[in-house]
């Protein structure tokens, strides 16, 4: 029997009889279906097809929510994975009000966590602008800052402004603070922060050191000795 | 009209995005006064300190200026 080039569908002979051509249509067909499944093996919407031979392709299922197409170990045949590139997402912008303000289940899904603070001024007087992870106030903080004379400074929580108090109508400033492996349940937390405030006086200020809690940290309360906080923003992001 | 008789804080959660402003509660409200206390005490001492370094200094015949330059 006579087949095709490429795919070696068998059809009649010349000589054949016309008698069986009905069945040889038949064998055509069937042959044709099974090739065409072979070159279109999806079954589900979202799946991919790929090629394991010249002529033959796969399956590749649909993969999940956020995953990326990547190669197997073996660098021979593509499969769905689990994004493994760093960066930070924003989680949450927190206007700060009141005599705290408690940014509150924060995420665990990071490394860290990477804040910008800035624009803070508070009602009733020039004060010590703080941050409090899981609103622990002492015995929380060990480390060197800038102006180690300042408010609490060698037991208490995180004094972004430890070069001064903050002027309570300057909205200039801005601040960063990190806390590192922040979900760890077993070890303490390194953090740092930095800044600068008060306009033209420049004051600065900077602490490195660590959180003497093994806790995860799931919230951070900002405050002001001064009063209300009236202005601010808390820009929380989680980097990983 | 309805009289606050605690200071307000905000919760914002960031799981849910909701942002809740209430009165505090006794354990913030404790915790409250308990640094307003400890924030009167430091700055007691610092001005205490303040205060302490001036006399030194007239006791000493020195300004302030003058005992820069001696701890250059």
């Amino acid at each position: 029997m006579a087949t095709t080039t490429n795919y070696g569908w068998t059809t009649p002979d010349d000589t054949a009889l016309v008698k069986d051509g009905a069945s040889a249509i038949r064998t055509l067909g069937s042959s044709v279906d099974t090739t065409v499944k072979a070159l279109n093996p999806g079954t589900t919407s979202g799946d991919l097809d790929y090629y394991t031979a010249a002529t033959t392709k796969a399956r590749l299922a649909k993969g999940t929510a956020g995953q990326v197409l990547t190669m197997n170990s073996g660098a021979t045949a593509p499969e769905w994975a689990t994004s493994s590139s760093g960066g930070m997402t924003l989680l949450s912008t927190t206007t700060l009000s009141g005599a705290s303000t408690t940014i509150s289940s924060i995420s665990q899904s990071y490394l860290s966590l990477y804040l910008l603070v800035y624009g803070v001024t508070n009602a009733t007087a020039d004060g010590v602008f703080y941050v409090r992870p899981n609103a622990v106030n002492e015995g929380n903080f060990s480390g060197v800052t800038s102006t180690p004379s300042a408010y609490k400074e060698s037991d208490s929580a995180s004094i972004l402004s430890n070069s001064g108090n903050v002027v309570r109508t300057n909205s200039s400033n801005s601040w960063v603070y990190q806390i590192e492996n922040y979900t760890s349940s077993t070890t303490l937390k390194p953090i740092s922060f930095h800044g600068v405030y008060n306009g033209a006086s420049n004051a600065s200020s900077f602490g490195f050191g660590g959180l003497k809690t093994t806790a995860a940290i799931t919230s951070l309360l900002f405050a002001n000795t001064g009063g209300n906080l009236s202005t601010g923003t808390v820009l929380l992001y989680g980097v990983k | 009209m309805a009289k606050t008789s605690r200071p307000m804080v905000r919760i914002h959660n960031t799981e849910t995005d909701e942002v809740i402003d209430r009165e505090m509660n006794d354990a913030e409200f404790a915790q409250y006064e308990a640094d307003k206390v400890a924030q009167a005490a430091a700055d007691a001492a610092k001005a205490k300190g303040e205060a302490d370094k001036t006399a030194l200094l007239v006791r000493l015949g020195l300004t302030e200026d003058e005992l820069k330059t001696i701890l250059g």
